[in-house]
This record gives C-alpha cells, sequence and structure tokens, in this order.
C-alpha cells in the first residue's frame, strides 16, 4: 500500500488531526495578532493624549493662578468633569454595594463622592504648584485601561520626585478618561473603596451610612 | 569574667523590652477574632480600632505639635544632617536583609554607603545618590521567602503592620549591629534618642498626608489600613523587580470589569 508522506516525513494520519488543528490556529493568531497590536497602541495613544491634554489644562491654569478659592474651584470642577470617569469612579469605589443601593441613594452618593473629590483637590491646591510632569511609559492593562505612568518632580528641587500612575479607560468608541490615580504604587481609587466598604460594613450593609459619614465630613470641613 | 548579658548595651536590653511589650500586645491579639470585621486580613479589628484611637490621641497631644515644630523650627541644614543620620543608622539592616534575600548589589552599596558617610556618623550624605541604596527590612526578607503576611495588627505607638511585618521590625531592632557595640554615655544618649527622633521625621516627611487622612477621611482607620496594605505591597514587589505594578488593584479592577459585562 502507497503510504502518501507530507513534507516533513510525517504520514497524514498524524498530520491531519492534530497538525492541520495546530497551523489553523497559528494563522489565526498571525491573524488576529497585528489587529490587536494595532488597537492596543491606539489605546495607548488616547490614554497619552489624554493625560498630556489634562496637564497642559493644568500648567496653562497654575501659571496664572492668584489663589483665588472661587477660580480654582471652578476649575477643578471642570477638569474632573472633563478629564475623569466620575460614573465608573462611583460604581467601583463602593463594590458591590452598588447593586444594592437604590437609585435615589446613587444619584446622592455621585453628588457627594464628586464633590468630596473636588474639595481634596482645591484644599491641597498649592502643593500642585512648581510641580512637572514627566511620563515615562503606558501599559495596557487588560482590555479596558492603560497605564500612563510618570514621575512628578519639584521645579526648585526641594520635594523629592514622586511616582505617579494614571488609569485611563480606553473604550472602543467614545472619550477615554480617567478611572484612577497611583501615587507611589497606591491607588487613590482603591483606597476609596476599602475605606468606603468598611463604613457600609460597620453599618451592617447599609449604603445610606456611607452617605451620611461623607456628607458628614464635608459640614466639618 | 564577666557576665553573658553585660555584652548587651542598654540600647538593645530596651529594644528587648519593648519587643517584650510588643509580644505582648500579641498574645492580646490572640483573642478570638471579633465579628465587627470589615476586611478579612484584619481580624481583631475592634481591638485594632481601640489601639488606633490611642495612637491618635497620642499623636495629637505630641507628635504632631513636635513634628509640626520640627518643620518650621529646625533649620534645613539640621533637618537634613537629623535625616541622614537615620538612614545611616538603617544601613547595617538593610545589608543584612538584602544579603538573605541575594540582592548583593544593594548589599555592597549600603555597607559602601555605611562606611563613607560612617565619618560623618551618617550626619553628611558624602556619597552620590543616597536613594541608589533600597532600604530593606526583615519583614521583607520574610516575603522573600514566601512567609505569608498573617494579620494586620495596630501596635501601640509603632502603628499598622502585620504580623510578619511586625516580627521583622523586633528581629532588626534585636540584630541591629549598631545595638550591639559598646559605647560610652553621649553615644548611648544619642541612640535612645533615635527612635522617638526617627518617629518626628517620618511625621515630619509626611505631615500633610497623615494629617489628610486623621482629619479629612470618613473613616481615618479604614483608610489607613488600606494605605498601609498598598504601600507594603509596593515596597515588596519592588523588591522582586515589578517597580510600578499594583498587582491588588490591577485585580480589583480585572474583577470589577468582568462583574460589569
Amino acid at each position: 500500500m502507497n503510504r502518501v508522506f507530507t513534507p516533513v516525513g510525517m504520514p497524514t494520519a498524524v498530520f491531519s488531526p492534530v497538525l492541520r488543528a495546530v497551523s489553523l490556529m497559528i494563522m489565526l493568531m498571525m491573524l488576529a495578532w497585528p489587529a490587536s497590536m494595532v488597537r492596543a497602541d491606539a489605546r495607548i495613544d488616547a490614554a497619552n493624549a489624554v493625560i498630556s491634554a489634562m496637564v497642559s489644562d493644568m500648567d496653562s491654569y497654575l501659571a496664572t493662578d492668584a489663589g483665588d478659592a472661587s477660580a480654582r474651584l471652578t476649575t477643578v470642577t471642570r477638569m474632573l468633569d472633563t478629564y475623569f470617569d466620575l460614573p465608573t469612579i462611583a460604581r467601583f469605589s463602593v463594590g458591590p454595594y452598588w447593586r444594592a443601593a437604590s437609585s435615589e441613594e446613587r444619584q446622592t452618593y455621585n453628588e457627594t463622592l464628586r464633590l468630596a473629590m473636588i474639595g481634596t483637590v482645591v484644599n491641597n491646591f498649592d502643593q500642585l504648584k512648581g510641580l512637572t510632569f514627566t511620563p515615562t511609559d503606558s501599559v495596557p492593562k487588560g482590555d479596558n485601561m492603560v497605564l500612563v505612568r510618570g514621575h512628578f518632580s519639584d521645579k526648585s528641587g526641594q520635594r523629592s520626585p514622586v511616582m505617579v500612575g494614571w488609569r485611563v479607560i480606553t473604550p472602543d468608541e467614545g472619550t477615554a478618561k480617567v478611572l484612577d490615580v497611583e501615587i507611589e504604587n497606591i491607588s487613590m481609587l482603591v483606597t476609596q473603596q476599602q475605606e468606603n466598604l468598611a463604613i457600609i460594613r460597620q453599618n451592617k450593609g447599609r449604603f445610606g451610612a456611607l452617605i451620611e459619614a461623607m456628607k458628614a465630613k464635608q459640614t466639618t470641613k | 569574667m564577666p557576665c553573658p548579658q553585660r555584652q548587651f548595651t542598654s540600647t538593645s536590653i530596651k529594644a528587648l523590652l519593648g519587643n517584650g511589650l510588643l509580644c505582648l500586645f500579641l498574645v492580646a491579639c490572640s483573642a478570638p477574632p471579633d465579628s465587627a470585621q470589615t476586611d478579612s486580613r484584619d481580624p481583631y479589628e475592634s481591638t485594632n480600632r481601640q489601639v488606633f484611637r490611642f495612637n491618635m490621641a497620642v499623636d495629637s497631644a505630641a507628635v504632631e505639635p513636635v513634628a509640626n515644630a520640627y518643620r518650621h523650627s529646625m533649620p534645613e541644614a539640621g533637618k537634613t544632617a537629623i535625616e541622614n543620620h537615620l538612614d545611616w543608622t538603617g544601613l547595617p539592616a538593610t545589608t543584612m536583609n538584602s544579603v538573605l534575600q541575594g540582592r548583593f548589589e544593594n548589599a555592597g552599596l549600603s555597607v559602601l554607603h555605611f562606611a563613607i558617610n560612617g565619618l560623618t556618623l551618617g550626619l553628611a550624605e558624602l556619597t552620590e545618590d543616597p536613594r541608589e541604596v533600597k532600604p530593606q527590612d526583615f519583614g521583607q526578607t520574610l516575603a522573600a521567602y514566601d512567609v505569608p503576611q498573617g494579620d494586620y495588627l495596630m501596635v501601640p505607638l509603632f502603628g499598622p503592620n502585620t504580623s510578619r511585618s511586625l516580627t521583622g521590625r523586633v528581629v532588626d531592632a534585636v540584630t541591629n549591629p549598631l545595638s550591639l557595640v559598646k559605647a560610652g554615655g553621649t553615644a548611648t544618649a544619642v541612640r535612645s534618642l533615635q527612635p522617638p527622633a526617627r518617629v518626628v521625621v517620618v511625621r515630619a516627611r509626611q505631615f500633610e498626608a497623615i494629617n489628610d487622612v486623621k482629619y479629612n477621611a470618613a473613616d481615618p482607620y479604614a483608610r489607613t489600613r488600606s494605605l498601609y496594605f498598598q504601600g507594603r505591597a509596593g515596597r515588596i514587589n519592588a523588591r522582586v523587580g515589578q517597580p510600578t505594578a499594583n498587582r491588588t488593584s490591577d485585580d480589583l479592577f480585572e474583577s470589577f470589569f468582568e462583574a460589569e459585562k
């Protein structure tokens, strides 16, 4: 009986089922690989662009900042609304309790959190002066995010450089927005989430207790 | 013939006494875990929260005002000298732990920095870049050998720890070669001032950040715990050459997006 051999000398009986499937997989991967790379590059570009725009926006304001509290408040509010994905931040920051919250509680929480974030930036605004951001690299994180890394250095040299990472959501459609800021490897959003979860759990899972605690803190400031 | 105990200086005896107090605290923490737990890593949360309140009271009464005065009254040159000296005293522990972790380059650098800056007892920084030595403690060494981090413990006056990092602190204090060196009265006095000075310097360096947690957080205890775990994980990850990989965050965000699908 004549046996048909493949170019590598393997009987077709063995080649057919196993190697054909592997070859097909490799071909598919080769087709998909450049596309995924292009997509990753596009996501990185989008993330870099949003961080660059935000830093430049802040630099422009700081160049003319005269210390006016209401002007600072207006600027910080506009920047948070423009560059940050506040709805996703709100959902992430309460973890599984988001689903348990009523729509009214969600709305109140969104607004309370937004005010808390604005207040934090405005209260620490002076610390932003004299800083320069230098990007170092950008790394895709899963299918949804890019981490843009860099460091802030003090132009006067009095403060040590600080490592910063911006987690940017990069949707297939729509605008890239910032989800989180990591300072020296510490995520601000994860910190907020863990604090929020502790408050809710201490109050036997009552979502409203978190809103009350946050509002109480805002009124004492 | 001298008694063997005389080999230890009074500083090392104080360190041992201090560590004994820590052990007593650990015994106190060995009570059954409480039900008011809000984080799986913190089974003694009720006790820890009480200790945290005590620490905050001490901070308000003593540490914060002293650190504030240090920030505003101490000349920059004085601050630099004190901070250099404190960093210098930590170098022997860094050397020992770097060797144990197989980080021989860091060990070599720390020996070099210790020897050169030792000419001024560490008061002046004579080396080119002090940041090239990465401080290492025994807690990090234990992590390098995959010892589990254990439970979260808020220790009176010492602040947040895990049982692994607390063990590391005890070992670092007991084995610090500087505490075993015999010295005269002045040197002993300087040594006994080092721990409180370190507290003040750390508080002053992180003044705004700590005050932000203390006065602005809705739950300062929970925020401190989160910051501690993330900061510690960052230091341990950096040990294995993952400079800015916050794996905790990566996992949490990954799960979040999975759940949102």
